[in-house]
């Protein structure tokens, strides 16, 4: 309990310490400081600028605001679409559960690749990038539930069949109050594919970047910090690459002790 | 207990097979003597006739033997399997006259019969080769040999350039098209791994010698790996696997330079252009009052005043670019024009003639007259990290004039869709490959009826009068007979584009190579193939 | 009687998913932007034989009806169509691939599932979750397949399955985690642990057995995930497999290519859950 609260209360300071800097007057997450890209860390840039000139410590604050924010809102609605798929298609009847499995495994399989470019073209080219990032969020959490969506299926059919629930269901438990009781059971399905849909969702938002969605430029996208780190002459110049990535471990064990189940 | 015991049975021998088919399809070791490098994706084909791709032509520039070659270092053709050659003064016939003693790689001799048999099947309209549009009437050119050594062709119309396009057509043995299994040029295609790797072994009966006799290539082959990671192909370059890197982007350059100083090269400015430009098309997909501003010279020359091409170059480059006013690049020492007025920066210069043009400013945003913000896209294509670069600094230093610039990044067919089929965009950012000096090979850009003519694609007649004028000079340099002319008339085009700014030229990337020390011979020039024009002369330390 | 009628139905089922993924994928393919485009088409010198071919290809496509009874006869003549890239039959670029395929993904997900179950199984014997394993496990689900792969290549070691490996075990032991400590939870796990049971025979004997329904759902998911990962990580090391196939054809809008590789991970996502689904109805029997 004490490590649940100590994690909240970290998370919490983080976030405030990231708006601070964010919201800081004279700091700027698209000021190109010409004269000094890639610098270290000086005065002015405290973690140091990247390849154009403009001050890392802000945009790193910027982005974890944006994409956390973005990943952690497209990973509950893709984790609770999950849930309510898999629960339906467990406690329909038969057919109607095989249906919905059906449905999820054509979802699985088909190249989504595709419709995402053809989202891409249906948007207006001056789309701001605020817009866009929400967007793509949006049809992030819409694309994602699918590969959860049969784990939370078998859990729940196993619930239905479980010796408690026919009890209770032959005692006359319905609808609304079977749910109160079968989803807590599946929290321990659940939340590992919540925890895990938010690094997945934050570096998919950044390669959804090549096919034109995406945080755009100048926002800044913590997904394409992260993939800064393919490039080995960015590695071997500047070890304030690392921050993002450590961020994202910090963020991502910090979740995981206040989501613990004791 | 039996069920489950014969279950890890099998899962024990599918395991076994599929280390064993994992373990099968490596790519071969390298042989002693061969040449390595790598190529970005498998060559469309091998049929020296059909090359419409990078990768094919260069196969196709190893492989094949030529009546003449382009000299990519001093920029001259050179007879190469014709010992001489003449040209009448009309330009219309041409006179081959073969060497002694010529071979194809499987020992069956080389004479006019098979040079006359190569240049007509190219011509053929059943073949398709790209090549046959450079005699501008295939259907015309008539093909002699009036003996064994002599090949005389009929052009029905002069062609500037003509030598440069034997340059492209192989030699191959009469009614035997072999796709480059026998050739006449230094090496020959053995064989194809798809997706893996392309070998190319000596050809024995190769005609050219060095200066003490000893029969070239020097190389015993050569492998062309299909590898499309720049990582894991510097990784293997400095492991000593690659000999040579050919087009290293500038972020790997500083890191190669720092572990191996001697092995990088910078020769300074490409014939490649980087440019930026507005949709002119007036059946576009926009807003008027878009179209108003885009084809608007005070807005275009606006723009590009207001765009440090010198941080472009320094930052997004590294320093391994130079900034660009103009299409011909410094490198073209025949064409380039030192005495073109070029609009330089000056944002004061610059908001004065917007005022005058009936923007006005609105806080910080910029405003046409009608109180539209001035708001448009950049499309450029994903995967360029130089580019992407260069449309966020050209985002910020336009927003020091009011204007809202948002920058995507689509895959290419996607972006090639946008701007040659339906027009839906607004300003593109990319690049021109020049594997030409001559300007005559740029037409297809100038020409205002050509599909390519990207700011305004296929105009039946030229939209503004200054079109109409580039049209007359470049169609006047394609028919002179004398260099001076040609010369004025080209200087004529590119002032106009600096007048006018259909395109906003930002830099010409430098050309950067890599050479392993241990590969003598290189003389990297600036036209493709920089590294490898002379391969025949490349040799490995050590191999001999 | 029973099975085989049961047998037949799945195979129904899995004949349905596949008919319905290859229509849905047709579609998707043939309405997205840059279906009829090249980028020839910007090079002055083969610009023209670029369309000219693109016209051909326009005029073969211009009805779903079309398209779909095209690759219907092409799968019944067995060369799965000519791809468009290549210009030879599907079959010829596939099934080279898919036996490279196959081996990277079988021994990843060998390794894997025996990493994270290890992994997991040490971890959730203790009290609260220890940073000791879940800072690795956030470490490789937060850095980037193409980050891994150039810190492989940095490190002049490990290769695609290494990569593959590591991804799918962060994932496989994030659930294994949460389910075995659910299962050590257990009352009458309690009271054995009480009588002196040891770990060892406590984990064969009791633990395993409850868990193993969710281990087969979770195998669905670690095939799902490693074909989603194979793209990637294929591209990224130029293993010649059916992800890097995939790719290329995605990026060069190669029909029929991509329609055989979508079949094919149709059919293996198919297969996975019908395995899952047997094996938990042949664990209940």
């Amino acid at each position: 309990m004490r490590g649940r609260l100590l994690a909240s209360w970290l998370l919490l300071g983080l976030v405030l310490i990231a708006v601070a800097v964010v919201a800081a007057p004279g700091s700027s997450y698209s000021n190109q400081d010409r004269e000094q890209p890639l610098a270290g860390a000086s005065m002015h840039h405290l973690a140091g600028t990247d390849t154009l000139g403009r001050d890392r410590l802000v945009r790193v604050a910027a982005a974890f605001l944006l994409s956390l924010a973005g990943a952690i809102a497209a990973a509950a609605v893709t984790t609770a679409a999950a849930a309510g798929v898999g629960t339906l298609s467990a406690f329909s009847p038969a057919t109607l559960g095989r249906l919905g499995m059906l449905v999820c495994d054509v979802f699985l399989a088909l190249p989504w690749l595709f419709m995402l470019m053809m989202v891409r073209s249906a948007l207006p080219l001056t789309t701001s990038p605020a817009h866009s990032a929400a967007i793509t969020f949006l049809v992030l959490a819409a694309l994602g539930w699918p590969a959860c969506a049969r784990a939370v299926y078998r859990g729940a059919l196993d619930l239905r069949n479980s010796e408690w629930m026919l009890q209770a269901r032959a005692g006359g438990l319905r609808g609304k109050q079977i749910a109160r009781h079968v989803l807590p059971n599946l929290v321990p399905l659940l939340m590992p594919q919540f925890l895990i849909c938010i690094p997945a969702f934050i570096i998919a938002e950044a390669n959804l970047g090549a096919l034109g969605l995406g945080i755009g430029e100048p926002l800044p996208s913590w997904g394409g910090m992260l993939l800064e780190l393919d490039n080995s002459s960015m590695l071997l110049q500047t070890s304030w690459v690392y921050l993002p990535i450590a961020l994202l471990i910090l963020i991502l064990l910090l979740l995981e002790a206040i989501a613990v189940e004791v | 207990m039996r069920m489950r015991s014969r279950f890890v049975q099998s899962v024990s021998a599918v395991l076994a097979a599929a280390f064993a088919v994992t373990c099968a399809g490596q790519a071969a070791p390298r042989l002693p003597g061969e040449l390595a490098w790598t190529i970005g994706y498998d060559p469309k084909t091998f049929d020296p006739a059909k090359v419409d791709d990078q990768e094919s032509e260069l196969v196709r520039y190893l492989t094949a033997g030529v009546l003449l070659r382009f000299n990519r270092s001093t920029q001259k053709v050179e007879p190469q399997l014709a010992e001489s050659w003449s040209l009448s003064p009309d330009g219309k016939t041409l006179i081959f006259k073969l060497r002694a003693g010529l071979q194809f790689s499987d020992g069956s001799s080389l004479t006019a019969k098979d040079a006359a048999w190569s240049i007509r099947r190219v011509l053929l309209p059943a073949t398709g080769a790209p090549v046959a549009e450079e005699f501008i009437s295939a259907s015309g050119v008539t093909v002699e040999t009036p003996d064994e050594r002599t090949v005389v062709v009929h052009l029905p119309k002069r062609v500037i350039g003509i030598g440069k396009v034997f340059d492209e057509i192989a030699i191959e043995p009469a009614e035997h098209p072999s796709e480059g299994r026998i050739t006449a040029g230094p090496f020959v295609v053995a064989d194809y791994r798809r997706s893996q790797f392309v070998r190319l072994r000596r050809n024995p009966h190769y005609q050219r010698r060095d200066s003490s006799g000893v029969a070239l290539p020097y190389a015993s082959g050569v492998r062309l790996d299909v590898l499309d990671n720049h990582e894991q192909e510097i990784r293997l370059f400095e492991r000593g696997e690659y000999d040579l890197i050919d087009g290293l982007p500038p972020d790997y350059f500083g890191m190669l330079k720092q572990k191996t100083p001697a092995a990088v090269r910078d020769l300074g400015p490409s014939l490649n252009t980087e440019q930026m430009w507005f949709n002119q098309a007036p059946g576009a997909p926009l807003p008027a009052w878009e179209k108003g501003w885009f084809q608007s010279q005070v807005f275009r020359v606006a723009v590009s005043r207001a765009i440090h091409r010198a941080d472009l170059a320094r930052i997004a480059y590294e320093g391994h670019a130079t900034p660009a006013y103009s299409f011909i690049s410094p490198a073209n020492g025949e064409w380039y024009d030192r005495d073109l007025s070029v609009p330089h920066e000056d944002v004061a210069a610059v908001k004065a003639a917007l005022t005058g043009a009936g923007f006005h400013w609105n806080g910080s945003a910029l405003e046409d007259a009608a109180g539209h913000p001035v708001k448009f896209s950049i499309l450029t294509n994903a995967g360029n990290a130089a580019r992407m670069k260069m449309a966020t600094l050209i985002q910020e230093d336009l927003k020091s004039l009011g204007m809202q610039v948002t920058v995507v990044a689509l895959d290419f067919p996607a972006l090639i869709e946008r701007l040659m089929h339906t027009q839906d965009y607004e300003a593109c950012l990319l690049g021109l490959e020049n594997v030409d000096p001559d300007p005559n090979a740029m037409m297809n850009v100038w020409l205002s009826s050509s599909p390519n003519h990207q700011w305004n694609p296929s105009e039946k007649m030229p939209a503004t009068a200054w079109e109409a004028e580039i049209d007359r000079a470049m169609n006047l340099q394609a028919s002179s007979l004398k260099d001076a002319e040609r010369k004025q008339a080209v200087d004529r085009v590119q002032q106009i584009v600096a007048d006018q700014q259909p395109f906003i030229y930002l830099v010409y990337p430098n050309a950067l190579y890599a050479v392993s020390p241990r590969l003598q011979g290189v003389q990297p020039a600036v036209l493709e193939p920089g590294l490898v024009w002379n391969v025949e002369s490349l040799r490995l330390d050590g191999a001999r | 009687m029973n099975s085989a009628v049961s047998l037949l139905k799945r195979l129904a089922r899995t004949v349905l998913i596949v008919f319905l993924v290859v229509v849905g994928s047709t579609v998707l393919i043939r309405f997205a932007p840059g279906y009829l485009s090249d980028a020839r088409e910007m090079d002055a010198r083969y610009g023209d034989a670029a369309r000219a071919e693109l016209s051909a290809e326009a005029a073969r496509s211009v009805s779903l009806r079309q398209m779909l009874s095209m690759e219907m006869s092409a799968w019944t003549n067995g060369s799965l169509g000519l791809s468009r890239q290549y210009d030879v039959p599907v079959l010829e670029l596939v099934l080279p691939r898919l036996a490279v395929t196959g081996g990277l993904m079988l021994r990843a997900i060998v390794f894997a599932w025996s990493l994270a179950l290890c992994a997991s199984l040490l971890s959730s014997a203790g009290r609260n979750p220890s940073l000791l394993w879940q800072a690795p496990a956030a470490l490789l689900l937060g850095v980037p397949t193409a980050a891994m792969a150039t810190i492989c290549l940095l490190a002049g070691s490990g290769g695609p399955v290494l990569v593959m490996t590591l991804l799918l075990a962060a994932r496989d032991f994030k659930f294994l985690d949460r389910l075995l400590r659910m299962a050590w939870l257990d009352p009458h796990l309690l009271q054995a642990r009480a009588q002196g049971l040891t770990t060892f025979r406590l984990v064969r004997a009791h633990i395993l057995p409850s868990i193993t329904p969710q281990l087969l759902a979770l195998a669905t998911l670690s095939i799902v995930t490693a074909l989603s990962a194979l793209v990637p990580v294929e591209v990224i090391f130029s293993v010649p497999g059916l992800g890097q196939l995939a790719w290329n054809a995605a990026m060069n809008r190669d029909l029929p290519v991509l329609l055989a590789v979508t079949m094919i991970m149709a059919i293996a996502v198919t297969f996975s859950g019908m395995a899952s689904d047997r094996f938990g109805e042949w664990q209940r029997a």
